[in-house]
């Protein structure tokens, strides 16, 4: 028991580690927080692209389709290696200022920069999902109401469609950052010094776990609150839907548009 | 056409003065055997209805009938399959992108689920479609709707959210939001359907008082006594087409066809 204890809860080792994986794990909270802001764009972006209407619209549609399916298919681990390894070989060919294919912008390494884009790559296709499921969560009416007063498609879908939507994805979105935040961690691989691969690096030369606990620590630190707020939001929706908060105008059950409604 | 809402005297124009002053014909919609499927399903199965500017017609029937797919199509939210629509003497059935334009600023529809917009208050919903669709400026925009809305009976709701409003208070914001865009035409698509009984009234005065001012309506209802005391032509729908059209006292008052006279007898007896 002694053991174990000692193996992952050794005192003396967190002390000494702590500054290092402290600002193992600022590395990790700035990568989220920059990805996940990145992915929230990006997201809004293809879940746009996704909707396009129309026969030509297909254009649009169906490449963007293929990409969220793609991402949503791989992997983190993979595209963070694949992303790694297109730079670097854009790098060598020189098809890229060595600026850009090795970037080392604000004074970050350029496995930083691998990992935003490689996570804004993926999170990006499963936050488009998330918004996509917040448009069509919009009743039909409310385009019909302000395609009937004139608006074009897109800006039905700016100043209508998508102010909606956004408000019922905050939840989904928020869960989808704390699984962004924790495979932050997957970076390592390609060098990063996050605050996993601190954990590891001790673990190895000193033979003990506890670093590694004690980034474990740090990020339940930051997840779990995340993970309570995210119930309370949950929560807080749901009372809000129940005393009719949606507005009022969203279809009663019975009258859900199926196209046909009221023919 | 009066584009900017004043005439050239410079006082408040009528709404009769602000409607197609280029149809000298007088008629502002005519549908000519309009057929819309939705799959197997035949809706509208050759529809003809002719409605003059500054009437109402009240169209009625039974469930299913399509008179709301009818409605749909004259503003091409639902583009007809066949037939031709003439708003203001000019062909509009086969109208996409930009010339729906055309169609959406003469024609304003008021929906039975109201569909305002739930994220802005009474005010922004009128405001929204002046400002982005007719380069109103937000003064401009914002003088109109407090107008409309005090119009309706809302001046005291302005900054209130749909969800704090009652059914029939949201439908005379949805109204006033039609209003702001100074449609040629309003369709209204049973309005009051969705209402409880005790506020079903209130919309209903304010859609007098519109037809009073001579705005042209075409008003898909199962009000009967609407359709009686307010109406200038009934127009009857079973099956897809116009089964029996004329004035209120005809059509509901002495009707010709069997149909007719069976759909009244359910109606009336409640």
């Amino acid at each position: 028991m002694e053991e174990i204890l000692k193996e992952y809860f050794d005192l003396d080792v967190m002390r000494d580690t702590f500054p290092e994986v402290l600002a193992g794990f600022w590395f990790t909270i700035k990568l989220s927080v920059l990805a996940g802001i990145l992915s929230l764009l990006w997201g809004l972006v293809l879940a746009v692209l996704r909707q396009t209407p129309g026969k030509l619209g297909a254009i649009i549609r169906w490449p963007t389709i293929a990409y969220i399916d793609i991402m949503r298919g791989l992997p983190q681990l993979i595209v963070i290696l694949l992303v790694f390894g297109f730079f670097g070989e854009l790098a060598e060919s020189g098809l890229l200022p060595t600026e850009i294919a090795i970037p080392r912008w604000f004074g970050q390494p350029d496995p930083f920069w691998y990992g935003v884009v490689a996570i804004t790559l993926t999170y990006g296709a499963y936050m488009a999902e998330v918004y996509r499921a917040g448009i069509e969560a919009v009743p039909k009416g409310q385009t019909e109401a302000a395609r009937s007063l004139g608006m074009s498609y897109g800006q039905a879908m700016r100043f209508v469609v998508v102010p909606q939507a956004v408000r019922k994805v905050v939840p989904p979105l928020l869960n989808d950052f704390i699984a962004l935040m924790k495979d932050t961690s997957l970076v390592s691989v390609i060098g990063l010094l996050e605050v996993v691969q601190v954990g590891r690096d001790v673990q190895q030369t000193d033979l003990n776990s506890s670093a590694l606990m004690l980034g474990a620590i740090m990020f339940l630190v930051v997840t779990i609150p995340l993970a309570r707020l995210l119930d309370y939001l949950i929560a807080r929706q749901q009372r809000n839907e129940m005393r009719g908060g949606t507005g009022g105008d969203g279809p009663r059950p019975e009258q859900v548009s199926t196209g046909l409604a009221g023919v | 056409m009066v584009a900017d809402g004043q005439t050239a005297s410079g006082h408040e124009p009528t709404i009769g003065e602000l409607q197609g002053a280029e149809d000298p014909s007088g008629t502002t919609l005519s549908l000519r055997g309009v057929h819309k499927s939705f799959g197997n399903l035949h809706v509208l199965a050759g529809v003809d209805l002719e409605v003059k500017r500054g009437t109402v017609t009240c169209v009625i029937g039974p469930s299913g009938s399509g008179k709301s797919t009818l409605l749909r199509c004259v503003n091409l939210l639902t583009p007809p399959d066949r037939g031709t629509i003439m708003i203001e003497g000019k062909e509009i059935t086969q109208f996409k992108g930009d010339n729906l334009d055309y169609v959406r600023r003469r024609v304003g529809i008021v929906f039975q689920q109201f569909n305002l917009f739930p994220h802005m208050n009474a005010l922004e919903n009128v405001c929204l479609a002046q400002t982005k669709v007719l380069g109103r400026s937000e003064s401009e925009a914002k003088e109109k709707a407090e107008s409309l809305l005090r119009r309706v009976g809302m001046a005291e709701k302005l900054e209130t959210h749909p969800d704090q409003l009652s059914g029939g208070q949201q439908q005379r914001v949805a109204i006033a939001r039609a209003l702001a865009m100074e449609p040629h035409l309003m369709l209204f698509d049973e309005v009051t359907s969705a209402l409880d009984p005790e506020l079903i009234k209130e919309v209903l005065d304010v859609m007098k008082e519109l037809a009073a001012e001579g705005m042209t309506m075409v008003v898909v209802t199962h009000e009967m006594n609407f359709a009686r005391d307010v109406a200038d032509r009934v127009a009857f729908m079973d099956g897809g087409v116009v089964v029996e059209y004329g004035a209120p006292s005809e059509v509901l008052g002495n009707p010709r066809e069997e149909r007719t006279k069976q759909f009244l007898g359910l109606v009336l007896e409640h």
